[in-house]
């Protein structure tokens, strides 16, 4: 967007323009409906981005982004009639059949200030759907090609863009020696966050997406930790001495649901993180673990054995009406609510081996996603379209992604790295 | 001061219809604290064959009088694991007469503390193994108290299925792993 000599303008001018621009920005067309199975795929045409040696390498990482979503066909460059310098003419993309299209420009010398334009055409009815600048240095051009396909997709989808979240895992440094790592939701920018304990367990996300909470063993015993990201400090939050697991934050971040066996068998309770209050959710001798809680934070679902075999089971939040949810199979564990609280993620026994499965909270529509191999600890993407768990489908495990249908199953960690418990960011 | 309110709008205006963004650094959170010096009580395994994983922390021991030969006969004759069935807590017939042994062994050297570990095979869920495991080491130390061992004697740790003692991915491995092993600490 060009600049713009402020000095010329009167208020009435002004305003005219301001609710011109509020117009521009409010458009609420949507191109995909993210929400209906088996739609048709948008056509588009990501052109390379110019101004830089890396532009291309932007708009090839937004393009990865998009395929991801599955909601894309793309039309190759070589049968483009029109090249990432000429002016938008619709009539250059109509014969390709491409309804959308996507130039971006780089402006600036320095590495560490570098202006992006980019704009987005509806072909159809030969207009600019989306405009807008970004500046960032070179060194953070993946995180920039990550927000421009966020922004993107929200204007085509009218949804938000998961490219932008993340995903930490457990990895193996050796087998005496465990790693909490972060990754991209695709799996790029790879680090260690937290070095080396002998065994750490499935860490859980603050809904702000600052803080992971995660048990390790520290000096023979199970302790609960908090990362914060913010202040890049970790502290140890709970310790009963037994074994002590993270189960998940309630939904205003204030709470940390966990299990303890303090009491001789493990129990679901509620830590208030500021008063260090300690409430007990249930009573039983059997076990219960692996809490929780449904996006509205009334409600848990959770693992008890006290019908002899692991069964899901939903509660309400201080403990009170628990019902049984699954009925199926002998083997049901390691439950997380969808975001929007119409799901419940879980992995299951058929046929001798761990599959990851989906169920309505009422009980109804089980759905198995899974069928390679064994696969646990699924974990949903913040928008409820995918699905992030461990497999050894190709003998190591790893860290894989699908649909929340189970399509697309694919695996995310780099190779060479033995990776589980994988907990995708709320944001 | 007509102009100043002009030029408000207007930058407010251009922030607002730009939607200039800046893309920052997703806050990478720097390594914590190495705890790398946490170390396990339990030392790595003493055999390969996968028979027995008893432990002992030699210089401790040493302390209390006990010999080189009295711990490697203790481990070998004493201390072997107790195993269970797929998915279970509950000890074995099978498994009684070997505590037995070692609630004797333990009355009759009472200065030493043990370590009880439980442990699962690789099948189901991290987290539900290792309530598994927690549940296997605490029957194993609530069977040993019921044989007059003091509970202050004895702790437990769970490793869920996360250090097998037998790599291949059959029944004759799995039930192997599914185990309360000991180590004596002190």
């Amino acid at each position: 967007m060009k600049k713009i000599k402020i000095s010329l303008f009167n208020i009435s001018q002004l305003i005219l323009l301001l609710l011109l621009c509020a117009a521009g920005v409010a458009e609420g067309r949507v191109y995909i409906d993210v929400t209906s199975p088996g739609g048709r795929k948008l056509p588009i045409a990501i052109q390379d981005f110019t101004g830089i040696a890396e532009g291309p390498g932007v708009s090839d990482i937004i393009t990865s982004d998009l395929q991801f979503t599955n909601l894309f066909s793309f039309v190759g460059k070589n049968a483009f009639l029109e090249t990432s310098d000429m002016p938008f003419n619709p009539d250059n993309w109509r014969p390709l059949g491409v309804d959308a299209v996507v130039k971006g420009v780089f402006e600036g010398t320095s590495d560490s200030s570098l202006n992006v334009t980019v704009s987005v055409y509806d072909v159809v009815e030969g207009r600019n759907i989306l405009k807008k600048n970004y500046s960032t240095k070179k060194d953070l051009l993946r995180p920039l090609a990550h927000k421009i396909a966020d922004d993107l997709y929200e204007a085509i989808t009218g949804q938000k863009g998961i490219f932008s979240t993340r995903i930490t895992f457990v990895g193996y440094d050796n087998a005496d020696a465990r790693s909490i790592y972060l990754m991209d939701f695709d799996g790029q920018r790879m680090k260690k966050i937290v070095k080396k304990s002998s065994l750490i367990a499935r860490p859980r996300w603050s809904p702000d997406g600052k803080r992971l909470a995660y048990s390790s063993l520290k000096k023979g015993k199970w302790v609960i930790s908090i990362l914060n990201f913010d202040t890049a400090s970790e502290t140890e939050v709970f310790s009963s001495k037994a074994t002590d697991l993270v189960g998940d934050f309630t939904p205003d971040g204030k709470g940390l649901l966990l299990s303890s066996s303090s009491k001789g068998s493990p129990d679901i309770y509620m830590l208030q993180l500021n008063s260090k209050v300690l409430t007990p959710l249930t009573y039983a001798d059997t076990i219960e673990v692996s809490p929780a809680s449904s996006p509205d934070g009334r409600q848990i679902v959770y693992v008890s054995n006290r019908s002899g075999t692991p069964q899901l089971y939903i509660m309400n939040s201080d403990g009170s009406d628990s019902r049984r949810l699954t009925f199926e199979g002998n083997y049901n564990t390691a439950p997380e609510w969808s975001p929007a609280g119409d799901l419940i993620v879980f992995c299951m026994t058929t046929g001798g081996r761990f599959q990851i499965a989906t169920i309505k909270p009422d009980g109804t529509n089980l759905t198995v996603l899974t069928s390679a191999g064994n696969n646990e600890d699924p974990s949903f993407s913040p928008d409820g379209r995918y699905v992030v768990f461990t497999s050894d489908r190709d003998g190591v495990k790893g860290v894989y992604a699908m649909s929340v249908t189970g399509e697309e199953q694919r695996r995310i960690s780099p190779k060479n790295t033995r990776a589980l418990g994988p907990s995708w960011s709320h944001n | 001061m007509k102009r100043l309110v002009v030029l408000i709008f207007a930058v407010l205006f251009i922030v607002s219809c730009a939607q200039k963004e800046v893309v920052v650094p997703d806050q990478p959170p720097p390594p914590t604290r190495d705890t790398a010096r946490d170390k396990d009580t339990a030392p790595k395994d003493t055999s390969k064959d996968g028979r027995d994983t008893t432990s002992v922390d030699k210089e401790s021991i040493k302390d209390r009088g006990l010999t080189e030969e009295e711990i490697r006969a203790a481990m070998q004759n004493v201390f072997k694991n107790v195993n269970f069935a797929y998915n279970r807590y509950d000890i074995l017939d099978e498994s009684k007469p070997v505590l037995r042994k070692i609630s004797d062994w333990m009355l009759a050297h009472k200065s030493v503390s043990i370590l009880i570990e439980g442990h699962c095979d690789e099948r189901g869920t991290s987290e539900y193994n290792l309530a598994l495991g927690d549940q296997r080491a605490q029957a194993t130390k609530s069977f040993l108290v019921s044989s007059g061992v003091p509970a202050a004697r004895m702790e437990t740790v769970t490793f869920g299925k996360e250090k097998p003692l037998c790599p291949e991915h059959n029944e004759t491995c799995w039930s192997k792993n599914r185990r309360a092993a000991f180590v004596i600490s002190r």
